[in-house]
Parts: structure tokens; C-alpha cells; sequence
């Protein structure tokens, strides 16, 4: 049989263990299959929205306050849940460190202001 | 964490699925730890949908059924 040249795409066990996870109660196997094409139609819709963010504001990156918009514009983000809660909720300690700037003694921000929450 | 979830994110896989879709689109530095972030919520709001979905129809399991109805609510709220 002829080999399909692989797209890239989240390994469908990774999807499965953390909608298992989320779920708390059995799902069938089949379902997991939906689940997948589903977050196939997720990525897309998107890289559909955060290129519509960042051509908007004349850019051709998408930045750190653009998908903050997003996440504000789908309901994740309200003034009584701000993005680094969510953060701090999901993330584990080494990631949280990279998008939440810590002071750090002699005045130093780490990480770079550029590349974190303003 | 033992019995749970696999914390790491799959950042060169998340970049790579963003430039598939939009190859001419850059991503600022740990935008990828942001996509991971909304991609958990997505999942975690997918679940919680499907989940409802199945106690309502008082099944013990998330059957496909289930699943189709909650991707098609949480597609929508998720669009930006």
C-alpha cells in the first residue's frame, strides 16, 4: 500500500488522553474519532481568525495580544478572568514562566517583554 | 503526573499545524504556549459539552452522537 505523506497534525493519542481527561466518564471509542476531525476544524478556523487578527493590525506575525483577543472574544477570557489565571490554570510552572513576566532581583524582567503578557 | 495528563505542549508540532494551514503567517515568540492554552479549553469545553450530552440521554458512556452535537455548540463558541 502506498504511504500517505503525513500532514502535520496532533498525534491522535495525545488528543484522546486529554479529552479523556476533561471528560471524567468512559467515551467510546468512536467518539474520539469525531473528537479528532473536530480539532482538525478547530486549527483551522484558527489559523483562519489569528490571520484575520494579525492583517488587520498590518502585521504578518501574530502576536502575544492577538490571540488574547481571541480567547476574549470566544469567552475565555472576561475582566473576571484574566488571561494569566488561565495561565497559571493550565500551564505547568516552566510555561507559566515564559509568558508571565516575574521580577527578578537587579530590576531584570524574564522573559523578554516582547514575547509575554504586557 | 502519574495517571494524569501529559503536561508538556507540542510546540514544534502547534507551529507546524499553524503554517500548514497559513504558511506565509508568523508567530510570535511562545504564541505557541498561548495556542496550547486555548487548544486545552477547547478540549476541555468540548468534554464538558459532550459529557452533558450523554447524562442527558442517560448514558453512562460519550457515544458519537454525543460528541457531534458538543463539537457543533463549541465550534461556534470558539470562533474569534
Amino acid at each position: 500500500s502506498q504511504k500517505k505523506k503525513r500532514e502535520p497534525a496532533l498525534a491522535s493519542s495525545y488528543i484522546k488522553q486529554i479529552f479523556r481527561h476533561y471528560a471524567k466518564m468512559p467515551v467510546a471509542r468512536d467518539a474520539y474519532k469525531i473528537v479528532e476531525k473536530c480539532c482538525e476544524k478547530y486549527f483551522k478556523q484558527l489559523s483562519d481568525d489569528l490571520e484575520a487578527y494579525a492583517h488587520h493590525a498590518g502585521r504578518k506575525t501574530v502576536e502575544i495580544a492577538d490571540l488574547e483577543l481571541l480567547m476574549r472574544r470566544q469567552g475565555l477570557v472576561t475582566d473576571k478572568m484574566p488571561l494569566h489565571v488561565l495561565i497559571e490554570r493550565y500551564l505547568p510552572l516552566e510555561y507559566r514562566k515564559l509568558l508571565i513576566p516575574v521580577a527578578v532581583s537587579g530590576n531584570k524582567v524574564i522573559p523578554s517583554k516582547s514575547a509575554c503578557l504586557s | 503526573v502519574a495517571g494524569g495528563m501529559r503536561r508538556g505542549a507540542p510546540r514544534g508540532t502547534l507551529r507546524a499545524v499553524l503554517r500548514r494551514h497559513k504558511p506565509q503567517l508568523r508567530l510570535a515568540a511562545s504564541g505557541d504556549l498561548l495556542i496550547h492554552l486555548n487548544f486545552l479549553m477547547f478540549l476541555h469545553r468540548l468534554a464538558e459539552e459532550a459529557r452533558t450530552n450523554a447524562f442527558e440521554n442517560k448514558s453512562k458512556t460519550i457515544k458519537p452522537e454525543h460528541t457531534v452535537a458538543a463539537a457543533k455548540v463549541i465550534l461556534k463558541r470558539s470562533r474569534g
